[in-house]
């Protein structure tokens, strides 16, 4: 068994690679000039000059949180190269850099848009916005999604484009002095996805970004923003990954969700930033701060996210629970392994009466990792009849790994019930047994257990999210058996 | 096994526990009305083979404020703790409840389970529940379950329509809430208790 642990454990991260494309840089460090200089890069407005500039000064007046079950190495903001971008981007040429698109193919994330049969729709059809390091190289199908009114494009663009819109909603879930994070993310973002779906409309496909961290001592802080207007429906998809360095890269990012009345939104997440190596070396931190709101009556936020990656994860994916008999769901998987840590949850905040949410997180820990599920569940005195309904479990794979549930539970409405269990346990013997009797080996019985009781959450994920992500937790698993 | 009751404020509780090789210990602690302020109670399973069965009912039902902490350490392999807690709180009081069960690296064949059930009698209530896991051994059974809640009409509803007065249908159903740990006091002190219930 040891043989195999070993075999295993020294298993590649496969999108380790890195990609040779010239890029431009702004100069490390971070103060005024620089964000001037980021904004002037990006031609953005005055007004939103004058956001990033009142971000980082509150920034600047702000501590780090300490708060989360997580040993992280001190961050040098000022050894952080806030802005990089491929030099060919520029602009948005017509024409992709061969280079990327050739990354972008071996992460297996399609740019091209598939030519449409006659009469034969290509069936799992995405709509992809690539962001490489600092800026979106390409965002896809935009002209099928234009004539339904949806915009989905970069962020940069959303502002030239529709800066009404993108005004309007920017720090309106996640405020600029949110946290650390978010303030730090407020004053040097770079770009990101914005997406807009207007009145009634159900948006024909899934939308997703897919983030790519290359350049080396960068930072990757990008900002989505999703409005879905009343009575529309999304479902929209997120990838991430790194490549191998012994450095330790800041991703600091910040989503907001806007869910109008009666609108649906489905978030799905699938985080395999670059993990660090089995020493615990290098390794994304990966510090995010995720919103949505369920503004109007009826509303739907759904939440679902594997993380498998980075060397820290702090990221709590939230839902205000605003409008009357809104509801929100919140289905994750964290695996951790080797020195990995996660820390991360979920806020299920119920303002509006009748408000309905559900939270099911499984955590596996392996190695000598730290997986941590933090919660907060509030029934606000105009709650009445609000539910919620939590469940935690933890699996432990190892002796040298912890598994730990910090859940707040704050009730201040007398018609609201609230329930959350938790539960710990390991992959036993017995079952083990069972399995290779039967002549399944152990390295695919514990995929098969793990499989199971990671099932829940999958089955939620979008088709194509749900293969990568079982894949994902077989490979993130392997040599963790013991 | 004894079951040693106290009533805080009146008795003189323990704060820190610790239990030795197979020791066994049934604790149920009771807060009537009018307890207010902070009790922490720290217990360490320090042996294999000990044993904590904690229980504990606290009632709330007009003001003030109770802030409930609860650690139980298991420092090595092999032990088991249960604590259950139940509250009542109504008025304009609020309770706050936190447990931490702490499973040290290497302590294998654990067990431990906590529970804690409030119910919410009036707008101006509060409650909070922070039951809390920090487990660094694999070959564990832990579980938590926390539940804030109120009076279900139904239940009500079932009582009055046979003929039993709402205030009394109302107590029944307290009762009934806390009957799993009321039942491990004596007579007078249970009858104590459900005096005290609004």
């Amino acid at each position: 068994m040891d043989d195999l642990i070993k075999d295993l454990s020294s298993q590649e991260y496969k999108e380790g690679f890195v990609t040779d494309v010239a890029q431009e840089y702004v100069p490390k460090g971070l103060n005024e000039e620089i964000i001037r200089l980021i904004s002037a890069k990006k031609q953005e407005p005055d007004w939103l000059l004058e956001f990033r500039l009142g971000a980082f000064r509150r920034w600047q007046r702000m501590t780090p949180p300490y708060w989360g079950h997580v040993k992280l190495p001190r961050i040098d903001f000022q050894d952080i190269i806030y802005w990089a971008a491929p030099k060919r981007a520029e602009d948005r040429p017509d024409e992709i850099d061969p280079a990327l698109m050739e990354t972008f193919d071996k992460l297996g994330i399609p740019l091209r848009e598939r030519e449409v049969l006659a009469g034969v729709k290509p069936k799992g059809e995405v709509a992809v916005d690539a962001v490489f390091d600092s800026v979106s190289v390409t965002t896809t199908f935009r002209k099928t999604l234009a004539e339904k009114g949806i915009i989905f494009c970069s962020f940069s663009e959303a502002v030239r484009e529709h800066p009404d819109l993108v005004r309007k909603y920017l720090a309106s879930v996640v405020p600029v002095g949110d946290n650390f994070y978010a303030a730090l993310n407020s004053a040097v973002f770079s770009d990101g996805s914005f997406c807009y779906i207007p009145k009634g409309v159900k948006c024909p496909m899934d939308l997703s970004s897919y983030f790519r961290i290359n350049a080396s001592g960068t930072g990757q802080f990008e900002r989505t923003l999703i409005v879905a207007d009343e009575g529309s429906s999304v479902s929209y998809m997120e990838g991430c990954t790194a490549p191998m360095r012994d450095e330790n890269q800041l991703h600091a990012a910040v989503v907001e969700i806007i869910v109008e009345k009666d609108a649906d939104v489905k978030y799905s997440t699938v985080q395999n930033w670059y993990p660090g190596d089995a020493q615990g070396r290098g390794g994304i931190l990966n510090l995010v701060t995720k919103r949505g709101i369920c503004k109007g009556a009826g509303s739907h936020l759904s939440w679902t996210q594997v993380e498998t990656g980075s060397a820290v994860t702090w990221k709590y994916p939230s839902t205000i629970l605003k409008g009357d008999y809104s509801s929100s769901e919140f289905y994750s998987v964290a695996m951790t392994n080797n020195y990995q840590q996660a820390d991360t949850g979920t806020k299920m905040i119920h303002l509006g009466r009748g408000t309905r949410s559900r939270v099911v997180s499984k955590g596996i820990s392996a190695g000598h990792s730290e997986n941590s599920y933090r919660g907060l569940v509030q029934m606000g005195p105009a709650a009445e009849g609000a539910r919620n309904y939590s469940q935690c479990d933890s699996l432990l794979i190892g002796s040298a790994c912890g598994a730990h549930t910090f859940p707040v539970i704050r009730s201040r409405n007398p018609r609201a019930i609230v329930e959350h269990e938790a539960t710990t346990s390991k992959i036993s013997e017995d079952q083990l047994f069972y399995c290779t009797q039967r002549g399944i080996a152990p390295e695919d019985a514990v995929a098969l257990i793990v499989g199971g009781y990671a099932r829940e959450v999958l089955s939620r994920l979008p088709m194509e999210f749900a293969v990568e992500a079982q894949k994902l937790l077989s490979v993130s698993l392997e040599g963790a058996v013991g | 096994m004894d079951n040693r009751v106290y009533v805080i404020g009146r008795d003189s509780a323990p704060q820190y526990l610790r239990l030795e090789a197979g020791e066994a210990l049934a604790m149920t602690l009771v807060f009537l009305p009018g307890t207010g302020g902070r009790y922490c109670l720290e217990v360490d399973l320090c042996g294999p083979g000990a044993s904590l069965d904690l229980a504990g009912l606290y009632l709330c039902p007009a003001d003030g404020q109770l802030d409930l902490r609860v650690l139980v350490r298991h420092a090595v392999g092999g032990c088991t703790s249960r604590q259950l807690f139940k509250g009542i709180v109504g008025g304009t009081a609020s309770a706050s409840f936190d447990g931490l069960i702490y499973v040290a690296p290497d302590a294998q064949k654990t067990e431990a389970y906590q529970e804690n059930h409030a119910l919410l009698l009036s707008e101006t209530a509060r409650a909070e529940s922070r039951p809390q896991l920090e487990i660094y051994a694999d070959d564990v059974q832990c579980s938590h379950g926390a539940t804030t809640g109120y009076l279900n009409p139904d239940e009500l509803f079932y009582l009055r329509s046979r003929g039993i007065p709402e205030d009394e249908a109302r107590q029944l159903q307290m009762q009934a809430f806390l009957a799993p740990v009321a039942r491990r006091l004596d007579e007078a002190l249970a009858e104590e208790v459900y005096a005290s219930l609004p």
